[in-house]
């Protein structure tokens, strides 16, 4: 056999690897709390801004491939939040405490790796003071929130839907979101299937998204509490095509009610294949397939399809979302908002900002403190603010929304493009976290 | 002049492309050097340079070298550049006049902001001339660069380069700066976001100074390896010099999360991960030839078995709750395990299927692969795995206090199995298995006509490489610390494939190289995430087809995928070039020279 | 370096180990789980309590469903099996080139429609449609035969296969890139909306356009392999391409026609597809691809019965298997276990069957 030196010493490797990161340094621990004026001893220190020195806010949204759209539509409502705080539209953002803010944007890839990456690279900016994001549940659950709260960094999120994210035993002391749990969104349609449909036997159809799981599981088990039986609960491919085998199998079941709140794609065509198959079932979806898209693809077989989504006409505080908002969105980027979510980051924003005004200690030489651990508590503290969503009052657990109007809508009166009008839900209703399973 | 014509057409079209396909229109805003050099200028000049570059090859016409006068090769490739620009600006007329809106309904990216950029305001045809002279210079450069004498152009395309990829690391290298507490403002500008004009000139010296240092000295070090090469060995040998960089080597992998940071000891972890996936891969593709398409099957069981060994709990829509099976095992404790359990999925998945012929085989294990991405995700396995909603708290393989979640200290955690399984592989490879495996892939029928168990051995390639792959699934689910089918795709099986490929089928140094570039650059370049299948697809094929042994090649393996060349290069050689003997047999026919 | 006085005992051990006996008993009690899956799952599904027993309805549907997929893949499957007759090598792109013709032909469908044109004259209409998929399906067989392959024509197995499938990779996100991720929708002509009955069973008139499209489709190929000149040529290179071109043919011609052959059926393929799914998207010649590819492996890879008859085992084994063999045992969503249960199939048919259902009864090591 050869004399492969460098085998012994890539052997060696292992072990001496091993000894170094024993030896490793950790990051350069938050900067020191001890040096500013604040009484209070913050474990997870403070984060100084000089004073001609920006805000850094990190943004953790998913801004490219497939779900780049749900990204977009929110750090824009974010890059709102920014115009707004001069109190006016006028595409110049304001300033806080006399600071100007600036975004530190990361793609987190919609991915549970992708969220890694992200909240790794916000995590080791000792200058960001939060993060709001993610998009998607999967970048932050056991990832972003975790790596985030492990350096103090407030995780806030517009669009983050996964109960087990404010749940007792996954929650992370360092993570908000200011969007609808998705326990109440499936309680409410199952109250509307059991209600006003009638319903006695409910069929589900989600995807291999942890989403459209989360609702179709919250929904059935509400349905059967109100003494319903579940039929069926599919679990199809989202890029799969040919949905016939699985309908007709779940039509054998006789539902009364068929709640499929999978995405566009597999939405459209679950759409079409179901008017053949089940044409006397009621067809219910959510979020996911509220598009523009749908109505194209889906054409007449979106005629009588209910979508449950969050009650935009609640945005109608004093006309202000309408006149204000949506016209400054519209000019501002071109095109109306995509979804729902945009609100939800525009609110959480603003909750962030109010709360960084609440805890900043501002130093003589007009430097900023702020106090990581402070500021979490203020957010967390937040009760009755008004947001665009509705009344924002955050729990322990970090629930902001904690009264959520969910409104079914029928089509194609659904609220996008291409829906028709009157676009109002025929149905609306508002529960909390303690009214639903 | 045709050539240069052709590959003008080809130029322009390969324009027209990435205009379509978003890479120009998206990117006139990333600036690579001051505001003045950003991407979209850099592709609309680079193209027809290349293309330049390309038509003036040396090419062999009626068995003699032709090669280029500097004056005739910068005609050429000024035509073949102003062919390329002229064909770009006749698409950005044709879309003028059909209407941006139009074109655009179609394809999305020809969009107003794209023409607006390409015509900056003036009359289309007048944009189109534009282009075609500004091609022509760039093609006529191209072409010069070739012509120039290797002393100036060496240095001259290192300083290209090299200043080009620091331009396009903006946002990782300043992060690496700022950790090792450098100042950098005079290096990247923090308005434009890229290299300072001053400081791509500083780059471009230090990198052109190297280039001619290394010349120099390295003509030496380059004969000495060639005139080694010649007389057969084929290892390294020991010398001082080689020690010296070794430890040197060895110290900057050792101290790299360090000095870098933890954003690109991140990424350097997912690195290492795949690099590990990839000399499992390489062991069953690479060492036994078999054609492995579903790797992502091992990679998931590891990650899978990892997590219930350890004690993982599975997500539910209110929580939490605990897998069916589940044990509280250390993870080094369950590391061995994983790698048994992995090793026995191998033998009795392998042994009904590995008799069967490649492209069959191939469907199978694509198959394998993705069953089981399906079987974690089911609604039948739930209780097992969690489905959609996937699992959490994996352990973070910690030693007493000291957790491996941090990514700087997982990178040495991950790094130490790397370098396992690099000495391994290196054992395996020049053991009596490895020529087995030789033997089989270079000839399975003579293999076996020789005594040698092709099944048993190929049994042993799919368990071992199996296992590899198992473990490196097990590092994975420590990384993140959570899983979630999603990162369970068939494309981690095509991408785990190209790392090998792209690096160097069979070569150990390769699988790295490959893992670096296939998994390092994408990681640090996000603002082309889109783009990533796009230019993994191309790569891929673009290897195959003018490198098939990959960036790093293994020797033999080389010798192995270009055997009808060397055959003809022999028979030249041998046959017609000594003189008076006369060319009896064909060239295909004489296999072994 | 030791030589091979002392190769014995290795060698020894290790076939010892994994010789004939271990191997047998795996591949046996591989085949009889199997089997009992199928046999007792289809026995407990067909003996279900009343109420939760399937129609016979159910049975039907799910069986029309099957093959009318089937066609679809058929005809895909075919492509993949003219160009591994000739060229020995898998065309992973193949299911890309499905998705061109489909995918382009939307966009005269699109305007067809809201011209109205696609119901004045719904003949003429789907016969430009016919014709603009297959040239789009064909064009990108064309190109990737030329620029992928034909350079490839004599490396080792590995390299055209990797080819293929950074080809694939390519085509998918180039489509993505000109047009963009979102599906569109694909217009249904009003003569072809609803359904008949046939013999008592409901058919949807697509899926009866696909089923009759398909079956000509493949008598037209078997005819024109097997009568024509051009036909012959391909068979004589399929047989042995050195001897074929020493005979005469021109190799290089015959690959590309293959090529085209195949292309044509699966732009008929991705027109059919556009019409029964009524959608289009970038990914959608991902999995019928491998289906498709499966299928022709199936049924005897290089026998054009073989694939034919493997569209429609898989058509039907997608459709009818997770109810039939899944539902007995109360597998929860059994239809989301179609996949695995398909391969599982393949996998038994290929280790006790190495040529397929169609083809010889060894493997043919090449």
């Amino acid at each position: 056999m050869k004399h492969r030196p460098w085998l012994t010493v890539v052997a060696t490797v292992a072990a001496l690897a091993l000894v170094a990161s024993a030896c490793s340094n950790d990051d350069p621990a938050p900067s020191g709390g001890t040096d500013s004026e604040t009484a209070a001893v913050d474990e997870f220190g403070t984060v100084e801004i000089g004073p001609d020195d920006p805000i850094n806010v990190g943004v953790a949204q998913v801004i490219s491939g497939a779900d780049a759209a749900l990204g977009q539509d929110q750090v824009n409502g974010i890059e709102l939040a920014l115009d707004y705080l001069d109190g006016k539209f006028d595409q110049t953002p304001g300033t806080l405490l006399g600071h100007q803010i600036e975004l530190a944007i990361e793609d987190e890839g919609c991915t549970a790796e992708g969220g890694q990456a992200a909240a790794t690279a916000l995590a080791a900016d000792p200058s960001i003071v939060g993060v709001l994001g993610t998009s998607c549940s999967s970048a932050a659950l056991g990832v972003g929130d975790t790596i985030l709260g492990e350096k103090g960094i407030l995780l806030f999120s517009g669009s983050n839907t996964n109960p087990a994210l404010t749940s007792e035993e996954a929650h992370q002391p360092f993570y908000a979101r200011t969007a609808h749990n998705d326990r109440i969104q499936g309680a409410i349609v199952a109250e509307y299937a059991l209600n006003e449909q009638g319903a006695t036997k409910l069929a589900t159809i989600h995807d291999e998204s942890p989403y459209t799981q989360g609702l179709t599981a919250a929904a059935a088990v509400n349905f059967e509490a109100g003494d319903g039986t579940v039929t069926a609960q599919e679990q199809i491919n989202s890029e799969d095509t040919d949905f016939k085998p699985v309908l007709r199998s779940i039509a054998e079941g006789d539902p009364d009610v068929l709640y499929a709140p999978v995405f566009v794609a597999a939405c459209s065509l679950i759409l079409k294949q179901a008017v053949e198959i089940m044409p006397d079932v009621t067809i219910m979806a959510s979020d996911g397939c509220m598009s523009s898209d749908t109505i194209k693809n889906a054409g007449d077989a979106v005629n009588g399809v209910f979508l449950s989504s969050p009650d935009i006409s609640v945005f109608q505080k004093g006309d202000f979302y309408s006149n204000e908002f949506l016209p400054a969105y519209q000019d501002q980027f071109g095109s109306a908002p995509t979804s729902v979510f945009h609100a939800h980051s525009f609110d959480a924003t603003n909750v962030l900002f109010d709360a960084i005004e609440q805890v900043a200690v501002e130093n003589d030489d007009g430097s900023l403190s702020i106090p990581r651990t402070a500021l979490r508590d203020a957010v967390f503290a937040t009760s009755g603010y008004e947001g665009l969503t509705g009344i924002i009052t955050c729990t322990e657990l970090g629930d902001c929304a904690t009264d959520v109007t969910i409104g079914v809508f029928e089509g194609p009166n659904w609220p996008v493009d291409g829906g028709a009008k009157p676009d109002t839900p025929v149905y609306s209703d508002t529960k909390s976290l303690e009214d639903v399973l | 002049m045709q050539p240069g014509v052709r590959v003008g057409v080809i130029a322009g079209v390969v324009t027209i492309f990435l205009a379509a396909v978003g890479l120009i229109g998206n990117f006139t805003e990333l600036n690579i050097i001051g505001e003045e050099v950003t991407f979209a200028q850099l592709m609309l000049v680079m193209i027809p340079l290349v293309a330049g570059f390309v038509a003036t090859a040396p090419k062999v016409e009626a068995g003699e070298l032709v090669t280029f006068t500097p004056q005739r090769a910068a005609m050429v490739g000024a035509v073949s550049g102003a062919v390329a620009g002229a064909v770009f600006g006749a698409f950005v007329v044709f879309v003028d006049a059909f209407g941006v809106e139009r074109v655009r309904s179609v394809f999305l990216n020809v969009s107003p902001v794209l023409m607006d950029y390409l015509t900056s305001g003036r009359p289309a045809l007048t944009a189109a001339a534009i282009l075609t002279v500004i091609s022509a210079i760039a093609g006529a450069a191209g072409a010069t660069y070739r012509a120039l004498p290797d002393a100036v152009r060496r240095p001259l395309g290192s300083a290209i380069w090299v200043t080009l990829l620091f331009g396009f690391l903006q946002r990782i290298v300043p992060i690496a700066l700022d950790q090792l507490e450098v100042e950098r403002d005079w290096l990247y500008s923090k308005i434009t976001g890229g290299l300072t004009w001053v400081g791509a000139i500083v780059i471009a010296l230090v990198a052109a100074g190297i280039s001619v240092l290394k010349q120099q000295k390295g003509g030496a070090i380059r004969g000495a390896i060639v005139a080694r090469r010649d007389r057969g060995a084929e290892g390294p040998r020991i010398t001082p010099l080689s020690i010296v960089l070794m430890l040197v080597g060895l110290a900057l992998v050792l101290i790299a999360p360090q000095v870098l940071g933890s954003v690109i000891s991140d990424v350097l972890g997912t690195v290492m991960v795949f690099a590990l996936l990839g000399l499992g891969l390489n062991i069953v593709v690479g060492y036994a030839g078999l054609l492995d398409l579903g790797y992502v099957f091992f990679f998931t069981l590891g990650a899978y078995s990892l997590a219930l060994l350890t004690g993982a709990t599975l997500n539910t829509f209110i929580g939490s709750s605990e897998p069916v099976i589940s044990l509280n095992l250390n993870f080094y404790v369950a590391v061995p395990i994983v790698v048994v359990i992995a090793a026995v999925a191998g033998v009795l998945i392998g042994a009904p299927v590995l008799r069967l012929r490649g492209d069959y085989l191939a469907l199978v294990t694509l198959g394998l692969g993705e069953m089981i991405v399906v079987l974690v995700t089911s609604p039948w396995l739930v209780p097992l795995v969690g489905g959609p909603q996937g699992m959490r708290d994996i352990t973070s393989a910690a030693i007493g206090d000291f957790g491996f979640r941090d990514p700087r200290h997982f990178y040495y955690l991950a790094l130490a199995f790397v370098a396992l399984a690099l000495f391994v592989s290196s054992r395996l490879a020049s053991s009596r298995v490895g020529r087995a495996w030789t033997a089989l892939r270079e000839d399975e029928q003579v293999a076996d006509a020789m005594g040698v168990s092709t099944t048993s051995y190929k049994l042993l390639a799919f368990a071992i490489g199996g296992a590899i792959g198992s473990v490196g699934g097990a590092l994975f689910a420590v990384k993140i610390g959570s899983l979630t089918p999603a990162s369970f795709q068939v494309l981690v099986s095509i991408q785990v494939l190209g790392i090998v490929i792209l690096g160097g089928i069979g070569s150990l140094p390769g699988v790295i190289t490959g893992s670096l570039v296939l998994v390092g650059l994408p990681g640090l370049l996000r603002e082309f995430e889109e783009y990533r299948l796009l230019a993994y697809g191309a790569a891929v094929v673009a290897v195959m087809l003018l490198r098939p042994e990959g960036l790093v090649p293994n020797v033999r393996r080389s010798r192995e995928l270009h055997e009808d060349e060397l055959d003809q290069d022999r028979w030249v050689r041998d046959v017609v070039l000594d003189e008076g003997v006369a060319p009896t047999a064909s060239p295909q026919g004489e296999g072994t020279g | 370096m030791s030589s091979s006085g002392s190769a014995q005992p290795v060698d020894a051990r290790l076939s010892g180990f994994a010789t004939l006996p271990w191997r047998r008993i795996i591949l046996v009690v591989l085949g009889a789980t199997i089997a009992f899956v199928v046999i007792a799952g289809a026995y407990k599904t067909l003996t279900l309590p009343g109420d939760e027993r399937f129609s016979g309805d159910f049975w039907v549907d799910q069986i029309v469903n099957g093959l009318g997929q089937g066609a679809i893949l058929a005809l895909i499957a075919l492509g993949y099996t003219l160009v591994y007759g000739i060229l020995r090598m898998i065309n992973f792109a193949h299911g890309e080139v499905f998705m061109a013709g489909a995918f382009i032909s939307f966009f005269f469908a699109d305007a067809y429609v809201k011209s109205g044109f696609l119901n004045s004259n719904t003949y003429l209409a789907l016969t430009i449609l016919l014709i603009v998929s297959i040239a789009g399906s064909t064009l990108v067989a064309v190109l990737l035969e030329r620029i992928a392959y034909r350079r490839l024509r004599n490396a080792p197995r590995l390299v055209p296969l990797i080819t293929a499938i950074g080809a694939s990779l390519f085509i998918q996100s180039a489509f993505r890139g000109f047009f963009g991720p979102q599906p569109r929708g694909y217009p249904l002509p009003t003569l072809l909306e609803g359904s008949v009955v046939l013999a008592g069973i409901s058919v949807a008139k697509v899926q009866l356009l696909v089923f009759i499209t398909a079956i000509v489709a493949m008598v037209a190929l078997q005819l024109f392999v097997n009568r024509s000149r051009t036909g012959r040529s391909m068979r004589a290179v399929a047989a042995d391409s050195e001897i074929a071109s020493l005979m005469g043919i021109n190799v290089d011609r015959v690959v590309v026609i293959t090529f085209i052959v195949g292309g044509i059926l699966a732009g008929i393929a991705g027109l059919l597809f556009a019409l029964a799914f009524t959608q289009v998207v970038f990914t959608m010649g991902f999995r019928p691809g491998i289906a498709a590819f499966t299928a022709a492996v199936l049924g005897g890879i290089g026998s054009i019965g073989g694939a034919a008859l493997g569209g429609f085992v898989i058509g039907l084994l997608q459709a009818v298997g997770p109810s039939l063999f899944l539902k007995g045992f109360g597998v929860p969503s059994e239809n989301s276990l179609r996949d695995v249960f398909v391969f599982l199939v393949l996998i038994l048919v290929l280790v006790f069957r190495p040529g397929g259902l169609l083809g010889t009864g060894d493997a043919e090591k090449v």
